[in-house]
């Protein structure tokens, strides 16, 4: 099976001309199958951006990316949409849809997909929000849960459908240390199960035991390599 | 995705959404309405207007007219000779000629005393060339002297004439009409309309009597009723060779037609209704425009998700578009019934012919429709603003 994430070379700059800032430089980084990779590294140091170019929620500029088998370089909207329905999204915050409850919230992740009818997605729903332990919460909206409950509703969206990889930005940073650090455990019990790899973005020390390795920017730049633990 | 499918479920995402917001949905339908009832109403007076404008002239049984060219409005007649009336029977396709006079006088009201024009019909009665309900039972005691028959459907202010008669059964109601006094014979059905609030129907002969000062050589307008099987438009050619440039020769139609002309072309009247009818669009359309763009800017964190994880642009136009149309319909039917009630209301307390109908309700329910597409065309643009990259 090929790795999931193959990037090599990758750079990226914001602005144009006298603005333009580098942000990005020669940015290389793998992550293997079913691996669990968290990425450190100061404020400002590029780590938010490079996820964003890898979930294929900005266009690439410079550089080789391999997401899910998908050539990133060069890749149309209509390509990189694609891409972004087979990797699992968990935000800082939640992002749920405030309008709907807990499962209705968990199914629109499967509304993308062909052939599924309304029952077959609102059990797969079900079973997910079981598996994240709210099955008694099902038909809250999301103002009504807590911000734990709401984060777990929001690993159950991006685990529902089967992705290939999950991909996190501070996932914990809004919830206190005894929620942080159970919402952890569980996408990564969850993503073991599944074989799915994480690439999650933190500054949680509390949670860096979770990880396979460490990988650490600074200036744009990765770090070379620190054993984990 | 199947067709059906990528169009209901975003039509059930915006309804959630739009549910889930009360009062936002509440005031976005009562936009809708106030909409709805604006254009039906507009777009009912304006039918109204022109349907009692020629109502006169509809109700008058024969193929062909002749009319003064200079005439605008039946209200306002231009006289032409009365020797066209006998010229025209020398086709022999020309069964009968019947002279009609119109006139305003003043009508002073029995019960208040009060004064107000009213506009008189005068033809031969025997000739049968009128069709007024209530007409044919009245024919006989027109032929006395002074006698009129008075429109029931006559705008109020002229005095409550069927009680008054009811109230003295047999006996003729006496009224001071442009200063004489004549007597009422009874009721007949024709309708005010925008040039008369009020109708009588009297004999030729009694015309001459209340109006004196007129020329015996000059009528207003000439109904023409032809053979049976006569042709309407040869008929009307062989006329218009026949006659002389003072007269147009007109078939009914063309004479309903040359009234309503007037009306839609010469006066702002038809324009006032359009343009209300257009106002009462733009401002619904603004309404919904910003319920729908609030809507999204409310929500462009939600939005920007949905497209991270996968949903297309056209897939949020979509739940913004439906909506809009979820909104013309909650806010159409409510408007529709609202609208029907009040041609009841207004109907009855202007004697106009307001009513609904299904193809007006389907004209309308199309504009309303049309009205909230335009603001969701509008709205979406600011969908733009939801960032995916923006998410994390
Ligand atoms: N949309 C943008 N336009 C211009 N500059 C941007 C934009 N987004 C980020 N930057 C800049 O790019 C640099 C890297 O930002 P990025 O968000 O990737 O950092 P980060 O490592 O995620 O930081 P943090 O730990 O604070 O989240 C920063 O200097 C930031 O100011
Ligand atoms: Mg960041």
């Amino acid at each position: 099976m090929a790795d999931p994430v193959v990037l090599e070379e990758v750079s990226y700059a914001f602005g144009e001309g006298e603005l333009r800032r580098a942000v990005l430089r020669d940015v290389a980084l793998r992550v293997m199958p079913g691996e669990i990779v968290l990425l450190t590294g100061p404020s400002g140091s590029g780590k938010t951006t490079l996820l964003t170019l890898i979930g294929a929620l900005r266009a690439m500029q410079a550089g080789r990316a391999r997401v899910l088998e998908t050539e990133l370089a060069g890749a149309g909207e209509g390509q990189r949409r694609a891409l972004r329905r087979r990797i699992g999204f968990i935000f800082q915050n939640h992002n749920l849809l405030g309008f709907l409850n807990a499962r209705q919230n968990v199914a629109m992740a499967l509304e993308l997909q062909a052939g599924l009818t309304e029952r077959e997605r609102l059990s797969r729903a079900d079973a997910m929000l079981a598996s994240v332990g709210l099955e008694d919460h099902r038909h809250k909206p999301p103002s009504q849960l807590s911000g734990g409950q709401r984060q777990r509703v929001a690993i159950a969206r991006a685990l529902v459908g089967d992705p290939g990889l999950i991909l996190a930005d501070e996932p914990t940073a809004a919830l206190d240390k005894a929620s942080g650090q159970e919402v952890a455990a569980l996408l990564r019990r969850m993503a073991r199960q599944r074989q799915v790899p994480i690439l999650m973005v933190t500054h949680d020390p509390r949670i860096l035991d979770m990880a396979d390795r460490i990988v650490t920017m600074e200036d744009g730049r990765v770090v070379p390599a620190l054993p984990a633990g | 995705m199947s067709l059906l499918q990528s169009l209901y479920l975003p039509l059930r995402l915006s309804w959630r959404q739009l549910r889930a917001e009360r009062a936002r949905l509440l005031a976005a339908m009562a936009g809708v309405m106030f909409a709805c009832v604006l254009v039906f109403m507009q777009i009912g007076f304006r039918a109204a207007l022109f349907d009692s404008a020629t109502a006169l002239l509809s109700a008058m049984r024969a193929e062909l007219f002749l009319m003064n060219p200079l005439t605008t409005a039946s209200f306002r007649p231009e006289p032409l000779p009365r020797i066209r009336a006998q010229q025209a029977l020398a086709l022999a396709e020309v069964r009968q000629s019947v002279p009609v006079y119109m006139a305003q006088v003043t009508w002073r009201n029995p019960e208040s005393g009060t004064r107000r024009a009213i506009q008189l019909v005068a033809f031969d009665i025997e000739s049968d060339a009128m069709g007024f309900n209530g007409l044919a039972a009245l024919a006989d005691r027109l032929k006395q002297p002074d006698a009129v028959a008075f429109d029931r459907r006559s705008r109020p202010e002229f005095g409550d004439v069927g009680r008054l008669l009811a109230g003295q059964p047999g006996t003729p109601l006496p009224v001071q009409i442009g200063g004489r006094q004549m007597n009422v014979m009874g009721l007949v059905d024709i309708g005010p309309s925008f040039g008369a609030d009020g109708n009588l129907v009297l004999s030729e002969t009694n015309f001459r009597r209340l109006l004196p000062n007129r020329s015996v050589a000059n009528v207003d307008l000439v109904a023409l009723r032809l053979q049976p099987g006569a042709d309407p438009v040869a008929t009307q050619a062989r006329l218009k060779a026949l006659l002389p440039e003072d007269v147009v020769v007109l078939t009914q139609p063309e004479l309903v037609a040359w009234e309503r002309r007037y009306w839609e072309e010469a006066t702002p009247i038809g324009f006032i209704f359009t343009f209300g009818s257009l106002m009462g669009l733009i401002v619904g359309m603004v309404i919904v425009y910003q319920i729908l763009f609030s809507d999204i800017a409310g929500h462009l964190r939600e939005y920007a998700t949905l497209k991270a994880i996968g949903y297309s642009n056209g897939y949020l136009a979509r739940v913004v578009l439906s909506a809009a149309l979820l909104l013309a319909v909650l806010g159409f039917v409510p408007g529709a019934v609202v609208s029907a009630v009040l041609y009841d209301v207004v109907g009855s307390a202007t004697f106009l012919p307001l009513g609904m109908s299904w193809s007006r309700a389907g004209l309308v329910f199309g504009l309303i429709f049309g009205m909230c597409a335009a603001a969701g065309l509008l709205a979406m643009r600011k969908l733009r603003d939801a960032q995916p990259a923006d998410m994390f």
